[in-house]
């Protein structure tokens, strides 16, 4: 009964989501038109827990573009070791087809002999969809990022290393980093380096520009290693040196004053018209004037 | 030529007009205050109830006094820029309508802006306009530029007047109540048409007309931009400021033609006012017509080939539910006079008024169409979709107004023709003393 209702959500859910699509209907709608993707990674985090993601998609086989998301499929992850299978959780996809388990810093992990720990991810397939997973093995890495002013430098320095059962810790030999801040729609990579002997330090560019109070977020990330896949490690530092000063709209259509041009030529204008108007009535003064004179003087 | 003499003729010629008031004119000044004082009661309701009385609402915020605004304004401009340009040109026939011209364009721009008043809402913040005026605001500019305006058109107006006032003054026959003689004596401010006197009048109105000519672009220019320089569908245009001086003019040369019409029929003056001028006002009504007419296309036209979406709106609104009113202002309302004043066998005094009725009437419309559809059809959606909301229509509160302003028009008018002669008795005596002068250096 369970498997039914799983099957009857899932391939509506699946149809309902090709009908979102416009490139999609001159097409059939059933799966088998659709080459599944299926991508693993996994994720260390600032805090130290785990991400795992899977990426389940279909991409149209004759065209490319028209790509449709796995709606509501249940992803099981594991934590494999040799034949042993340690269920670490289950997520199902969203609506981007998304499934993502977090695994908190403390979980145990099952390692082999070179400290590997072997994670799979699996979807058990349904009538319309076959079964896919994906393994990855990757080394518990601990990344850590450290900024600080060292003779007036300002510096930032990466030390990496895994720990082993017992607690020693065991510098990584080489490992390409990417240093990156911030910004406001994605980071922005400021260098590239790699990680020798478990460190790797940097000069820090003296022209970035941070937030309000000149705090800067520096990420320093690992990206797809082979041997440790993704870590990425985040610190602030108030190293920012945009500041500044915001300049007030003066003279201007939006100010509280207006433009001086506007200023001048209305006054050019006023004074020239009400000048003229002044000389009409001084000029009719003298034409009263004149006749009040004149009935004095034919008076008298 | 005795100018004295000539001066006694001319004023027992035009005292009926000046000492008599005729019983159709008392009823004709008893309709029009009728009609002032329904407007009147019209106003305590708008002021009692507000704007809610009136078809006026978040959407439309615009309806019938704004385009009276304009309209009279626009009357006045084109009535001092003519006035001007007939006494800066020294045109032999301005004798005869140059008054009637004056007093239209002084009228229109008493009438016009209190057009204005009734559009605002809360008239007790009327002097915030004046104590926190923003610069960089058009409806500054037109407050600046009306008043301006008003004063300078007064002025140009009692210019004029002083020799006929003085005229007047002198007329010991002339059988009118002591207080008029009195009123007579104070305005003709001691001017005695000697030759000093009357170079330094001549002088001073000369410099007066170009600078009513200058003061009348400035201030429509302004009014245009009130509309011009907001990003609202139909108004945006470019060519609003020379398009909104031509229609000036046009509904300015309708209303004067009307004008000459009726005083021309009232008080019998075929012998001033004569078939001539209405051919040469017709002349000037046929080019600013077809100056229109061509402003009118250029607009639209612009509009609907630019296809954006807003002014295709806006068109489609024109084209729906205003289709016969701009079948008629833009259309009938051009076409009409063009061809009446185009064809010399229909250019009859009574034909070129019916065109100029047409005229007034087709542009009073126009400016209804600038207005209101453009205001039906924003760019933003309208949120409360009540028809009230999004359809103007007036009420009879405005309708009243709009009606009281009308008969103030002419009752101020009827009143001062009573006060004084409707053809300037000093303009006559120049004409004549021009062409003496001119027969005597001949000889």
């Amino acid at each position: 009964m369970k498997s039914n209702l799983f099957k009857y959500n899932f391939i509506t859910s699946f149809i309902v989501a090709l009908c979102f699509i416009t490139n999609g209907f001159a097409q059939k709608t059933d799966a088998s038109n659709y080459r599944m993707k299926f991508k693993f990674k996994t994720v260390k985090q600032k805090d130290n827990s785990r991400l795992l993601e899977v990426s389940f998609i279909g991409q149209n086989k004759k065209n490319r573009k028209d790509k449709v998301p796995v709606y509501n499929a249940e992803i099981n992850f594991y934590n494999t070791l040799n034949e042993d299978e340690k269920l670490l959780g289950t997520s199902k996809t969203s609506k981007e087809g998304i499934a993502q388990l977090v695994l908190q810093k403390n979980q145990n992990y099952l390692t082999d002999k070179n400290g590997y720990i072997n994670l799979k991810a699996e979807f058990k397939g349904t009538d319309a969809i076959d079964e896919e997973d994906s393994e990855i093995a990757v080394k518990d890495i601990n990344l850590e990022l450290n900024l600080k002013e060292i003779d007036s430098v300002k510096t930032g320095i990466i030390t990496a290393y895994t720990i082993d059962s017992v607690g020693v810790k065991t510098p990584v030999e080489e490992a390409e980093v990417i240093i990156s801040i911030k910004s406001m729609l994605s980071n922005m990579k400021i260098k590239e380096g790699t990680i020798e002997n478990g460190k790797y330090e940097f000069e820090f560019p003296t022209d970035i520009p941070g937030d309000a109070n000149n705090n800067i977020i520096v990420y320093s990330s690992i990206e797809d290693s082979d041997d440790f896949g993704n870590v990425i490690q985040e610190k602030s530092a108030n190293w920012g040196v945009f500041k500044k000063e915001i300049k007030k709209n003066k003279n201007t259509l939006w100010s509280k004053a207006a433009p001086l041009w506007m200023y001048i030529v209305l006054t050019i204008l006023l004074v020239g018209v009400w000048a003229n108007y002044m000389y009409t009535i001084i000029n009719l003064f003298k034409i009263s004037k004149e006749g009040k004179e004149l009935i004095l003087n034919s008076e008298e | 030529m005795n100018v004295k003499t000539r001066k006694r003729e001319l004023v027992k010629e035009f005292s009926p007009m000046l000492e008599k008031t005729r019983f159709t004119t008392k009823i004709w000044i008893g309709v029009l205050l009728a009609i002032i004082l329904v407007g009147l009661y019209a106003f305590a309701l708008q002021v009692i109830k507000g704007h809610a009385v009136t078809g006026m609402r978040n959407n439309v915020v615009w309806g019938l006094y704004i385009i009276n605004f304009i309209f009279f304004v626009g009357v006045s401009y084109s009535g001092a820029f003519i006035s001007a340009l007939l006494h800066f040109y020294k045109t032999p026939w301005k004798t005869s309508v140059s008054r009637i011209v004056e007093i239209i364009t002084v009228l229109s721009i008493i009438v016009g802006p209190v057009f204005i008043l009734l559009c605002i809402g809360r008239l007790d913040r009327l002097y915030f306009l004046f104590i926190y005026p923003r610069i960089q605001s058009p409806i500054t500019w037109d407050i600046i530029a009306i008043i301006t305006d008003l004063i300078g058109c007064f002025i140009y107006l009692y210019l004029t007047f002083i020799p006929d006032f003085a005229i007047l003054r002198d007329s010991k026959k002339l059988n009118i109540p002591i207080w008029r003689k009195k009123l007579y004596r104070f305005l003709a401010a001691n001017y005695q048409d000697t030759p000093t006197q009357r170079k330094k009048l001549h002088k001073i109105t000369g410099t007066m007309s170009k600078m009513v000519i200058a003061m009348a672009i400035v201030a429509y220019t302004v009014l245009a931009w009130i509309f011009s320089l907001t990003l609202q569908p139909g108004w945006n245009s470019t060519i609003f400021a020379p398009y909104f001086i031509v229609a000036g003019l046009y509904s300015g040369i309708c209303v004067i033609i009307i004008a000459m019409y009726l005083t021309r029929k009232y008080f019998n003056l075929e012998k001033y006012i004569i078939r001539s001028h209405f051919i040469w006002a017709g002349a000037f009504f046929l080019i600013i017509s077809l100056l229109y007419g061509y402003f009118t296309f250029s607009d639209y036209f612009a509009k609907w080939f630019s296809h954006k979406s807003g002014d295709i709106n806006l068109l489609e609104t024109l084209f729906d539910r205003y289709f016969w009113e701009f079948i008629f202002a833009n259309y009938l309302g051009v076409i009409l006079p063009l061809v009446i004043l185009s064809i010399k066998k229909l250019r009859t005094i009574k034909l070129i008024t019916f065109a100029a009725v047409i005229g007034v009437l087709g542009l009073w419309l126009n400016r209804y169409l600038i207005v209101i559809p453009t205001l039906e059809t924003p760019y933003l959606p309208i949120q409360d979709t009540r028809p009230e909301f999004i359809h103007y229509t007036a009420t009879w509160v405005e309708w009243s107004l709009t009606f009281a302003g009308i008969a103030s028009f002419l009752l101020l008018f009827t009143l001062i023709i009573k006060f004084i002669p409707v053809v300037p008795i000093s303009g006559i005596i120049d004409r004549e003393r021009e062409i003496n002068d001119a027969k005597l250096k001949s000889e």
